[in-house]
């Protein structure tokens, strides 16, 4: 990419219903959907999931970004997404991932997606970043939802 | 066809026309001939039947049209059988292999005169622009005139198909902010967002357009109502609610859903989207829920409202209100040192009507303006009648303060009635002070220069912020009532009572104890520190007319002999 990258990060509450290997073949699902979109887009990132949140790091050219972002919020299987970061990047924190996914074992939580190919470990800087806002957030009593 | 004489006589020839212009006279075989080269020039498709059906002669023009269907099929896809009894028509006939043609047919004495022309792309060009006229510009949704037209379909439909449709009204909250802030483009964007998002929510058979501006109109189709549109309305408020990011920006907005089931409804469109306005408008004021569903009632609710504000709009020309005066008392001089003016309202139709009923509507539709002015000018008209130490109090609506005029309004009360400015006393609450731009502030502070005095009303109840003492010298802080009762009970409540005096005392500020009924209450709120009591154990609120005689000394007691039923403070 010529011009810098912008990066979103956000997290939200995960609402998909159904037993752990239901909720892993539904996170399999949304990495697989991730990838394809992102690599025509030309967007990198990566996605944690944990207690009951994801935490996802996009990043890319601006507009790219924003079209995946909006895919991202049509999608009811989250709920209550809050931006956390949203703008231009010295460089891209996952060059090289179309969405990397981010193993949720260290936090000792849920197994999900663990057949994932595409994991990176929690040596990854912004890796570790996304499973520290999972883990701050899971101290937090959850927000109401209606 | 018996004698030919011309041509024309193919056609219907006018006696008129004959006897004008008198036709040459050509021979049969002449006539035939040009009748027959006319036929087999002509650009459109023409073709003669016999009257069992079939085809008798076709010219180039119709061959060109129809020459790729067998001679057999094509008097089943002309439909020509369904013609046998007209004199002449013209018909719209679909053909198997896609195209639509336009099939004009004349009865001949023995068969018929059949001219056909293709207008597939004529009806495709209609069909586009029929979609156009019914698309919005900016989100390709449909518009207004599409969901009138559903709904009005719908509406005439059986009620097992029309119970199960609701209408559903979307409007954004901060929609209009945003156009401020960001510019028109990104608002448009973003009411661009707006349609993906709610087109993702609906099913396929749904029908959604956009209203007018931020409002989207749904209508939602074959589900059992209103559980399914409640649902929908749950779904859109959160997905139009996330964020969204369009041009680096990040945007939040709130969507609210008015909800109107088909079923409840007049067989009348308009009623049905008046319902779904209702119902947004509820949903608007109720903060804890983002949608609402249309109840009969909400209906009724909106024009007494309207009822009550018509009436209200007349009161102040006809006369129809009275101010009442309510002593305030002096615990150390033991003596009444003025009187707080409370508005009454005494409605020919309605009888007394609270104040509780008709200030909040006075205030949102701005009538609070001009009853405050004769509000103002009445009490300050009955003080000059009083002796000069007795001050009289007026209350005045933060909505006043919005008003430009309000410190030219009292200033000219006070000098056309001739009233030391120290004898009239505003009362505000802290609404008044929450006006950020402090307009509110200066309106204050220049009266007060004049000598006006000004006391804080309702003391302890809203957001009783300390800061509001800080930012304005108030001549009075008002006690609120739920404090002073409740003394007896709550030994909490008496150590609010204690604390505001004391602030009072040392902030140079009265205090007067609202409520005040038996005494036991003023013992105790005079225990308390607090410098003034007002409430029925001094008097009831008293009619003009009473207050000199009030004074006299005929005492408080006695002077407590109107029942009032809408005893403020």
């Amino acid at each position: 990419m010529p011009a810098r990258p912008y990066r979103c990060v956000y997290w939200s509450r995960q609402r998909i219903d159904g037993t752990p290997e239901q909720v892993a073949t539904e996170i399999e699902s949304i990495l697989t959907a991730a990838r394809r979109n992102n690599a025509q887009l030309g967007i990198t990132g990566a996605l944690a999931v944990g207690r009951g949140i994801f935490a996802q790091l996009l990043e890319g050219p601006r507009q790219a970004v924003e079209t995946a972002f909006e895919n991202i919020q049509r999608d009811e299987r989250h709920g209550d997404v809050q931006v956390l970061a949203f703008g231009p990047a010295e460089q891209r924190a996952f060059p090289g991932w179309p969405m990397a996914y981010v193993e949720p074992s260290q936090i000792g939580s849920q197994p999900a997606a663990s057949t994932s190919t595409a994991a990176v470990g929690s040596t990854h800087l912004e890796a570790r970043r996304l499973l520290d806002i999972i883990d701050s957030l899971a101290v937090e009593p959850q927000p109401r939802r209606d | 066809m018996g004698s030919v004489h011309s041509i024309k006589l193919a056609g219907k020839p006018s006696v008129q026309s004959r006897e004008r212009t008198p036709l040459r006279q050509v021979s049969s075989k002449l006539a035939a001939g040009l009748a027959l080269s006319a036929f087999a020039t002509f650009d459109s498709a023409l073709a003669m039947v016999a009257p069992d059906g079939r085809i008798l002669m076709t010219n180039p023009a119709f061959d060109q049209l129809f020459g790729d269907i067998s001679a057999e099929d094509l008097p089943t896809q002309l439909q020509i059988e369904s013609w046998q009894q007209a004199e002449s028509a013209e018909r719209i006939v679909p053909f198997p292999n896609g195209r639509s043609f336009k099939i004009k047919i004349m009865a001949l004495p023995e068969g018929y005169f059949v001219c056909a022309g293709d207008i597939t792309d004529q009806l495709a060009q209609a069909a586009r622009d029929a979609r156009l006229v019914r698309t919005d510009r900016l989100t390709e949704l449909g518009n207004q005139r599409l969901l009138r037209e559903r709904l009005q379909d719908l509406l005439e439909s059986s009620p097992a198909v029309r119970n199960d449709c609701a209408l559903l009204t979307v409007d954004l909250d901060r929609f209009k902010a945003v156009n401020d802030a960001l510019g028109r483009n990104i608002g448009d964007a973003l009411l661009c967002l707006v349609s993906k998002r709610i087109r993702s929510a609906v099913s396929g058979v749904d029908v959604v357009t956009r209203l007018y501006g931020d409002q989207f109109g749904i209508i939602q189709i074959g589900r059992p109502q209103p559980e399914a549109a409640t649902i929908l309305a749950k779904r859109l408020g959160d997905l139009l609610s996330r964020p969204y990011m369009l041009e680096g920006q990040l945007i939040d907005v709130t969507a609210r859903v008015g909800i109107a089931p088909l079923a409840q409804a007049a067989t009348d469109v308009d009623q049905v989207m008046k319902n779904a306005d209702l119902a947004l408008n509820r949903a608007r004021q109720d903060q804890s829920k983002d949608y609402c569903v249309f109840e009969s009632g909400m209906d009724e609710t909106v024009k007494a409202r309207r009822a009550l504000e018509t009436d209200l709009r007349r009161a102040l020309a006809l006369r129809e209100f009275s101010l009442v005066y309510q002593p305030q008392f002096d615990l150390l001089t033991r003596r009444v040192t003025g009187f707080e003016a409370l508005l009454r309202w005494n409605s020919p139709t309605r009888g007394m009507v609270s104040p509780l009923d008709f200030i909040p509507l006075a205030e949102e539709t701005g009538i609070i303006n001009p009853i405050g002015e004769w509000v103002l000018r009445t009490a300050c008209r009955d003080a000059a009648n009083w002796p000069a130490d007795i001050t009289v109090a007026v209350n005045i609506s933060a909505v006043q303060f919005a008003h430009r005029t309000l410190a030219t309004t009292v200033l000219s009360a006070l000098s056309d009635i001739d009233l030391d400015p120290r004898r009239l006393e505003l009362e505000i609450t802290e609404s008044v002070m929450l006006d950020a731009r402090g307009t509110a502030l200066g309106v204050l502070q220049r009266l007060r220069s004049t000598g006006v005095r000004v006391s804080l009303d309702d003391f302890g109840t809203g957001y009783s912020s300390l800061g509001y003492l800080r930012s304005f010298p108030f001549d009075k802080i008002k006690i609120d009532q739920s404090f002073v009762r409740g003394t007896l009970e709550d030994p909490g409540n008496r150590a609010i009572v204690r604390a505001i005096a004391s602030l009072g005392q040392n902030l140079g500020m009265a205090t007067v104890a609202e409520g005040v009924e038996t005494a036991e209450h003023m013992e105790r709120v005079a225990a308390d520190g607090c410098t003034h009591v007002q409430g029925y154990l001094i008097s009831r609120p008293i009619p003009p007319e009473q207050v000199a005689g009030f004074l006299a000394g005929n005492g408080a007691q006695k002077a407590a002999c109107r029942d009032d039923p809408f005893l403020v403070a």
